[in-house]
Parts: C-alpha cells; sequence; structure tokens
C-alpha cells in the first residue's frame, strides 16, 4: 500500500441511528412511520428523527437552510472531530469538498414551487431560491468551516456517495487537493415517496410491518434518508498527524452499464485474491432487478461464500447511501482480520461502480 | 502531476446555442457581433414584461430511445454531445468513454409548480414520466445512452461554474486513466424556475445586459449546451485525431465567503487563475484573451474584475478582458462549456471577441476591456473563468496545437 493512497481517517453521520461521530456499530433499525406529510395508510421508511444541529454542534446556525445543508454540517463537524483535525493549523486551500447526492435540496425546492404556485412566477420566495441549488450543502460546508479547495458536487443516481469517494481520491492523488471532506447525503419529501409508489418500487415492508425488507420475495426496497461525511486525506499524511485510518481507498472503477458489475469488481479486486476479502458491502435493496445484476457479481468474482452484508436492510434506499454503507460494514466486520473491503454500487438505470479499500 | 508527458487533448467539441448548432455557427455569431438577446418568446414566463433571454427557437429532433424521455436540458445536451463525437471521429474505444455533464437546470424544465400539492395526483395524471429527467445526473445518462457510452457518468452541478468544473474533473479523469475518452460539458434550457428565482432577486436586467459596464443592471439568462471530448495527447495522437486545442491548465477554488455574493475581494477567483497558470507552467503574460465569467450583476462584476487585478499582478500589459454573455446570456450550468467553446473559437480565429454595449467600463489598470467589434490577433494562450453561487470558481487554459510548446 503506498503511503500516497487516500485514507478515511474521520466520520461523521447523520442517519436513522442519529447524528454520530465515528463508526456506527453493530445497530440495527426498523422502517418508521412517515408522519412529515398526510397519506391514505401508513408509509414507512429509515427516516432521520428531527433533531436540532446546534444540540450537536454546539453554535451551528441552520436557519432558513435545506435538512439536507444542515445535516452535512452537521456530519461535516463530526468528522472534523472523529478525525482529530485541527482546522487552525491548516491550509485550507487545499482542502476540498466533494458531494455526492442524487436529488440535492429537494425539500426547499418544494418549498420554492409552492411559493411559485401559492403566488405566482413574479412573486416566489427570493430567500429560499439559492438553498434549493444542488450545491448549497457543499457550499455551506466550504463558507462555515472556510474550506477554499475545490468545491464539488456531482450526482449520479444510485452511486452518487462512491461517485462522490472516487473524485475526492483522484483530487488527492493529482495533488488538486491535500485533504477533502467527502459527503454524500439525501432526504426523503413527499414528492420523492410518491414518485417511488408511482412507480411501484417499493417493498410490502414500506407499508406494512409484517413485510421483511431483503426478504427472498425482493418485491422492491424501502426508501431512506441520511448525510455522510468522512475525511480523506493521504496515509502518510494520516500517520504523519497520528490520525486514526478506518480505511484506505485502493482503486474504484465505474461503469455507465449496469451490466458491466463483473468487470468492475475484477478491476476493484486488481491483484487480489477473493480470500482477501473481508467484506463485500452490497447495494442490494430488495428490488428482484437490482438485487439479481448484483448477484452475478458476487457469485463470478468474490464467490458463492463470499462474506457479503448488505446494509440497506438496515438503513433504506438512498442515491447516496454508499459511504453509509461503507461505514456499516466495517462496524460489522471487526472481528475478521482480511485486508480488503469491496464497496459495490449498482443503478439498474445509471451503471454500477466497484471500490477497494485495505483495511487497518 | 507530470505535466509534460500526460497533456489533456480536445479532440471534439459540440455546441448548441442561440446562434445554431456547431462550434462554427457560435464562432460566426461572435465574428459577427450578433446579439442573441430578446424578449423571451417560447413560453409564457408569467413575468411582464418578458425577460429579455438568449433562446434556442427550435431544436433539431434526435431519434428517440424507448423508456427514455428527454427534458429539454438533456436535448440540448445530447445535440451537443452527438456533434462533439462527429468532430472527434470514430475510434475503436469510444464505447468505453465516459461522460460529465453538468447543469443547474436539469429537468426542472419539464416540472410545474403544482406538483407540490399533491405529487400522486400530479404523478397519475401524466407527470410522472416528466418528473424522471428531474435528477442532475440525466443528462449525463441521456448522453450515455444516446452515443452508447460504457464508460464512468457523472452529473455535476456546482451553480454558474458546472460546465467549466465538468471540464476540469473529466481532464483529471483521462490524466488518471480512468476512462480512455470523456465527454464533458454543460446543457440547461431556459426555465420557469430559474426566471422566477432570478427575477425574485432581482438579478434580471430588463434590458439587453452591459456586463463590466458602469451602468450595468444584471443578467440575461440563455440556454445552450457545449461538450467537448477529452483525451491524453497520447490517446489522440494514437489514434490520428485532430487535436482541435490542448487543455493546459485548471483550477477549482472556492470563496468559502457568503453563500450568493462573490468574495468582495475576488480572492478564490484569483487563486483560481494563478493556480491555473501554475498548472498550466504559463506566465501571466502568456494569456492572450480571458473570457470573462461577467454576469452583469453589480457584484460580480467589480470582484471579478479585483480577482483580475490579483490574479494578473504580475502581468507587464493589461490583460484582454471581455463577456460573450452579452451575446447569448448567462446559460447557468452550460455557461463554463459554453464559454471554453468560445474561447477556442477565438483562438481559432485569431479574434478578441467584445463585450456588447460596453460603452462605459469599470476602471482598472489590470484590464483591457474589449469594446465595440472584435480585435484581430493571434491568442497562443486563452483563459475561461466561471464563478458561481456557493463560491464556486473554475479557470482553465487553453493553447492552440499549432503554438504548443509541449514536447
Amino acid at each position: 500500500m503506498s503511503a500516497d493512497h487516500p485514507s478515511i481517517t474521520g466520520i461523521g453521520t447523520v442517519s436513522p441511528f442519529g447524528p454520530l461521530r465515528g463508526l456506527i456499530g453493530q445497530r440495527k433499525t426498523e422502517p418508521r412511520t412517515v408522519t412529515a406529510w398526510p397519506s391514505d395508510g401508513a408509509r414507512r421508511a429509515f427516516l432521520v428523527d428531527p433533531f436540532r444541529p446546534a444540540d450537536v454542534v454546539p453554535g451551528l446556525k441552520t436557519r432558513r437552510l435545506d435538512r439536507l445543508s444542515a445535516w452535512c454540517l452537521v456530519a461535516t463537524a463530526l468528522a472534523i472531530e472523529d478525525a482529530r483535525l485541527d482546522l487552525k493549523g491548516e491550509d485550507k486551500s487545499r482542502i476540498a469538498v466533494v458531494f455526492g447526492t442524487g436529488f440535492g435540496c429537494l425539500e426547499l425546492t418544494e418549498s420554492f414551487l409552492q411559493s411559485m404556485a401559492a403566488n405566482g412566477y413574479a412573486q416566489s420566495d427570493p430567500i429560499v431560491f439559492p438553498e434549493t441549488l444542488t450545491n448549497a450543502p457543499a457550499a455551506h460546508v466550504a463558507r462555515i468551516f472556510g474550506l477554499r479547495g475545490p468545491n464539488i458536487t456531482l450526482s449520479h443516481k444510485g452511486l452518487s456517495g462512491e461517485g462522490a469517494l472516487m473524485q475526492a481520491a483522484s483530487l488527492l492523488r493529482t495533488g488538486q487537493a491535500e485533504l477533502a471532506i467527502v459527503l454524500a447525503g439525501d432526504t426523503l419529501t413527499r414528492t420523492m415517496y410518491d414518485w417511488f409508489e408511482t412507480a411501484a418500487v417499493l417493498s410490502g415492508a414500506a407499508f406494512d410491518q409484517s413485510s421483511v425488507a431483503l426478504s427472498e420475495k425482493r418485491d422492491g426496497f424501502v426508501p431512506g434518508e441520511s448525510a455522510t461525511a468522512v475525511v480523506m486525506e493521504s496515509a502518510r499524511r494520516a500517520q504523519r498527524r497520528g490520525a486514526p485510518v478506518y480505511a484506505t481507498f485502493r482503486s474504484g472503477f465505474a461503469a455507465g452499464d449496469p451490466k458491466a458489475g463483473v468487470s468492475v469488481a475484477r478491476q476493484a479486486l486488481g491483484d487480489s485474491l477473493p480470500t482477501d476479502v473481508r467484506v463485500v458491502v452490497a447495494s442490494a435493496n430488495g428490488s428482484r432487478a437490482l438485487d439479481d445484476l448484483e448477484g452475478v457479481t458476487i457469485r463470478e468474482v468474490f464467490g458463492a461464500e463470499a462474506p457479503v452484508i448488505a446494509p440497506k436492510g438496515f438503513l433504506g434506499e438512498s442515491d447516496s447511501v454508499g459511504i453509509l454503507r461503507l461505514i456499516a460494514a466495517l462496524s460489522w466486520t471487526e472481528n475478521n482480520k482480511r485486508p480488503l473491503a469491496v464497496l459495490l454500487g449498482t443503478s439498474t438505470v445509471g451503471g454500477c461502480a466497484a471500490l477497494s479499500f485495505e483495511l487497518p | 502531476m507530470d505535466r509534460s508527458s500526460n497533456q489533456v487533448a480536445i479532440t471534439g467539441i459540440g455546441a448548441i446555442s442561440p446562434f445554431g448548432q456547431g462550434l462554427p455557427a457560435l464562432k460566426s455569431g461572435l465574428l459577427e457581433c450578433r446579439s442573441c438577446l430578446k424578449p423571451l418568446s417560447i413560453f409564457d414566463s408569467g413575468l411582464s414584461p418578458a425577460p429579455v433571454v438568449a433562446e434556442i427557437p427550435e431544436l433539431p429532433n434526435v431519434d428517440q430511445r424507448p423508456g427514455f424521455r428527454l427534458s429539454r436540458t438533456d436535448h440540448l445536451a445530447v445535440l451537443a454531445a452527438l456533434d462533439a463525437a462527429k468532430v472527434a471521429g470514430e475510434c475503436s474505444d469510444f464505447v468505453e468513454a465516459g461522460a460529465i455533464i453538468a447543469t443547474t437546470v436539469a429537468g426542472l424544465s419539464e416540472i410545474e409548480p403544482g406538483i407540490v400539492s399533491d405529487p400522486a395526483k400530479y404523478y397519475r395524471a401524466g407527470g410522472f414520466a416528466r418528473a424522471t429527467s428531474y435528477q442532475p445526473s440525466h443528462p449525463a445518462d441521456a448522453v450515455r445512452v444516446w452515443l452508447g457510452l460504457r464508460g464512468p457518468c457523472w452529473g455535476v452541478s456546482v451553480a454558474c461554474a458546472s460546465g467549466a468544473m465538468a471540464i476540469a474533473l473529466a481532464a483529471t479523469m483521462v490524466m488518471t486513466g480512468d476512462a480512455p475518452i470523456m465527454l464533458a460539458g454543460g446543457s440547461d434550457a431556459l426555465a420557469h424556475y430559474t426566471l422566477s428565482g432570478f427575477n425574485s432577486l432581482r438579478a434580471l436586467d430588463p434590458d439587453p445586459c452591459r456586463p463590466f459596464d458602469k451602468n450595468r443592471k444584471g443578467l440575461n439568462l440563455g440556454e445552450g449546451a457545449a461538450v467537448f471530448v477529452l483525451e491524453t495527447l497520447e490517446h489522440a495522437r494514437s489514434r490520428h485525431a485532430r487535436v482541435i486545442a490542448v487543455l493546459r491548465g485548471w483550477a477549482m477554488t472556492n470563496d468559502a465567503f457568503h453563500h450568493t455574493a462573490p468574495d468582495e475581494q475576488g480572492r478564490g477567483l484569483a487563486d483560481s487563475i494563478v493556480s491555473a497558470m501554475a498548472m498550466a507552467d504559463v506566465a501571466a503574460d502568456a494569456i492572450g484573451y480571458v473570457n470573462s465569467h461577467g454576469t452583469g450583476t453589480p457584484l460580480n462584476d467589480i470582484a471579478e474584475v479585483k480577482a483580475y487585478e490579483t490574479g494578473f499582478r504580475a502581468r507587464s500589459s493589461p490583460v484582454p478582458v471581455s463577456s460573450t454573455k452579452s451575446f447569448f446570456g448567462h446559460c447557468l450550468g452550460a455557461a463554463g462549456a459554453l464559454e471554453a467553446a468560445v474561447t477556442i473559437a477565438g483562438m481559432q480565429a485569431s479574434a478578441l471577441f467584445p463585450t456588447l454595449r460596453l460603452t462605459d467600463p469599470i476602471e482598472s489598470p489590470a484590464v483591457d476591456w474589449l469594446m465595440g467589434e472584435p480585435r484581430q490577433q493571434p491568442i497562443p494562450v486563452g483563459m475561461t473563468v466561471s464563478a458561481g453561487f456557493g463560491g464556486s470558481n473554475t479557470s482553465l487554459i487553453f493553447e492552440l496545437p499549432g503554438d504548443s510548446k509541449l514536447p
């Protein structure tokens, strides 16, 4: 492992487990009933319970921000703290922010649409409009923490978190940044939930407590919401400042073809053997098409006995949950001493990705 | 990064703009000093009087693909990407190419405000298919599907610096070997959403805009797309592709100052200018033209001038600057890519395009304001700069292959 390889040295999450610093532990949770909007019958999802950001990060002001921006600020503060990073001693022009999201600031986008619907196009809300931009969460992180390096917001359906990790690693490897805050997040709103329901992609577990996500029925997924931040820096840099290393990014590959999973997973595995793999972090979500595609990749590349975890079973589905899946998997595999984790991302409509990480 | 053995070549540029389709149409419009700015006519904006915009009255058709609905933004992206691929020529590993397409509007152009009162009802009443194009990744996905690309595919959305940033990210990807070829650029359509939003901020000039003029009053929105084909110089040479230009350097920074207002001293933008020149290994005096961000808003333009004063402090003469948003408006997520195309078009034509309607410019010893008619002058190295809400800045530096001082 090269000392220049990007390593994850700090973790902050806002998830159905609440706001947490570091690994999330061996926790599981069940979908909860949605109460944020009226509906006929129960609608369930893996939801983040409301909290006051200032209770987690004293002094943090998030008034008028989209919930996603607020969560990203909280997650970033927790990740920086977890990494034992003193920003006062850092060259902030060399710190990048890379944010992956499927939908961006959907909640305030709905609010702005509401202002247009209610008042007409000529009387829409000027306070809300700028907060609806997809890059608003990353921009607020830069502003609050004074980070003047590259500030990137990217999106690609179910691979949005994986994409953020890959782009951040590229920035570090090419010297365009020295340290990166890698963010990923999406919130669940009514327009999104109703869209999933209209598209008939939700599991029975999204409506009925007796149904179980990721069951043999594979009848669909249960939506989720979260925001995750990780601090990424070179292994050498982490060692120099005595920071803990959770995982070191070795390689990442992506393809636009969802059926290219075997190819990208083989590339990510590289010269390593399947027996080197501590855990394959699947993006299986309970929908037949996605799970079948990923099942082929896992069987062909890692073998039928591969240790596999599918964290969407307890985190829910969202386009940016990739980084959180990796973090969840690390908690569940601490006793296994094999050196490698492989994060798979599959989107039946957007392609696939495979990222490999060396574990301490 | 090893800059001598691994330069990024541009082998295709596709564009769709209010001047028409293709880089030649864009170049002709600029050389003829035609302004595309006029009152919006392609839909009723709900604003009175109709806002001054740069619109594309009719889009050429593209083939339909089953199960894939194109938003207007997607449609523009696909047209520009097809154009770029045609220019770049066929090669065996084009299918392994990836795409990074920037947008701010994406499918918002297809969604009515009424969606929020009862989304399920809206979807059942025909809005479902239109909403499929909502995500910022959709234009990139459309390019992937229409061109049959199998490589990595990402959408980028960093407000008005998006298009330039997509090119910078794609350049990084070809340099690191993530894909042999990348298609990169930006696309955005005129939409009720953005017209209403910028109107609410009182950022729209009711007349054709006057970037960098002391009497500037705001911006005009436009629409369009530009897509570049990027590959390493080695790869381009190995397939005997015509190299249109070389992307010598780029830099991305953030102001970390305010969500909507730029740093008053233009510090973030200046940093990106200086860092891009360092990466390109060119002196400040070598920059023959800067295609500015130049929106025409009071705050942006003055901050940008400050950035030039800082970024080009080492120059012995003022740097030639213009804003071509005075021709075709502010195309948001497409702006950075379209203006990169404009920069290269000017370099090819040895023409410094002016800022239209600039008669009383902001005074600055650092800037040689381009006004009136295009100025004929060789441009060995050109730069385009982009900035956006959220403080994002990106600078790109191009060189024509004939002028290359590279090994």
